[in-house]
C-alpha cells in the first residue's frame, strides 16, 4: 500500500511496500535504458519528444536538434534521482508487510512526479492508449500497472496540493 | 559580441514579428489534477485559472497557455516536453 505525505518543511515522506518499490525501480531501470538507446522510430520516444509544430516537419526538426539532448538528458536524470531516492529508502522490519519509506525533498519530488509521468506515457503508447476512452488491455499486468502508476502519480499531486504542503512553484 | 545570435538558425528575426502561441493539447494519460499543477507551477496561474485552462484543454481538446515571441513560446513548449504534457506553437493569427 503506497502513500505520500507532504511536510510542513516541502519534503514528502513516501510509503512503499517493498515489492512496490522494486517494480517502480524495474521499470526505471526499463526507462533509463529507452531514452539512452534514443530509437527515434519508437513511438514511445515520439511521444516522450513529441513534434512542436505540427504542419512544419522542418521546424519540429530544428525544435528537435535544439531540445531533444536536453530534455532526453533530464528524463535521465529524473529517473537516476528516483532511483537513488529508491536506493536510500529505509526498509521496515515487519514481517509480512515490509514497508520501505522515502523521504523526498523538493527536487526529488519533481524527478518523481515527472518521471512517473514519463513512465505511464511510455506504457500507454505500448497499451495503445491514444484517445480519451481508451482503456488498454484491463487485466492485462501492463495495463495494471499503468492503471497504478496513474494513482501514484494522482496521490503524489494531491499531497503536494494539501493546504500546508511546500509548493515547489 | 554576437551573443544574440543564439539559436536565430536560419530564421527571419523581426521586432515586427506576429506573435506565437504555446498550445497544450488534450491526452488521455496525464491526470487533470497534474495538468493543473503544471499551469500553477509553471506559468504561475491561480488555481482557478489553471483549472479554467486545464477544463478547456480537457473538454476542447486544446487550450492556448500563452503567447508572445516564438522564442519565448519555444523555452515553454520544451518546459512542457519535460512536464510530459503535449504542447505545440502555431502563429497567434493563425
Amino acid at each position: 500500500m503506497s502513500s505520500f505525505t507532504a511536510e510542513p518543511d516541502g519534503t514528502v515522506t513516501a510509503r512503499f511496500d517493498v515489492a512496490e518499490i522494486a517494480l517502480i525501480a524495474e521499470l526505471s531501470t526499463q526507462l533509463t535504458e529507452l531514452l539512452a538507446n534514443r530509437s527515434d522510430d519508437d513511438p514511445a520516444l515520439q511521444r516522450l519528444l513529441p513534434d512542436a509544430y505540427p504542419d512544419d516537419a522542418a521546424a519540429s526538426a530544428e525544435f528537435r536538434r535544439f531540445t531533444a539532448d536536453g530534455l532526453v538528458e533530464r528524463k535521465l536524470a529524473n529517473a537516476s534521482a528516483l532511483l537513488s531516492s529508491i536506493g536510500s529508502a529505509t526498509a521496515g522490519h515487519g514481517p509480512a508487510n515490509s514497508v520501505a519509506t522515502l523521504h523526498l525533498d523538493p527536487s526529488a519530488v519533481q524527478a518523481w512526479l515527472r518521471s512517473i509521468g514519463d513512465l505511464r506515457l511510455t506504457l500507454a503508447t505500448r497499451l495503445g492508449i491514444e484517445q480519451d476512452g481508451d482503456e488498454g488491455s484491463p487485466g492485462e499486468p501492463l495495463s495494471d500497472l499503468y492503471d497504478w502508476l496513474g494513482y501514484l502519480q494522482g496521490s503524489l499531486v494531491d499531497a503536494l496540493d494539501t493546504p500546508d504542503a511546500g509548493d515547489a512553484a | 559580441m554576437p551573443q544574440t545570435i543564439e539559436r536565430t538558425g536560419l530564421r527571419e528575426k523581426s521586432a515586427f514579428d506576429t506573435p506565437w502561441n504555446t498550445v497544450v493539447w488534450n491526452d488521455p494519460v496525464n491526470l487533470m489534477n497534474y495538468v493543473s499543477y503544471v499551469f500553477r507551477s509553471y506559468f504561475g496561474f491561480s488555481r482557478e485559472e489553471a483549472d479554467r485552462r486545464m477544463l478547456q484543454v480537457h473538454n476542447n481538446g486544446h487550450a492556448v497557455v500563452a503567447t508572445g515571441p516564438r522564442e519565448e513560446m519555444e523555452r515553454h513548449v520544451e518546459a512542457m516536453h519535460d512536464y510530459g504534457l503535449l504542447a505545440t506553437i502555431v502563429r497567434a493569427d493563425s
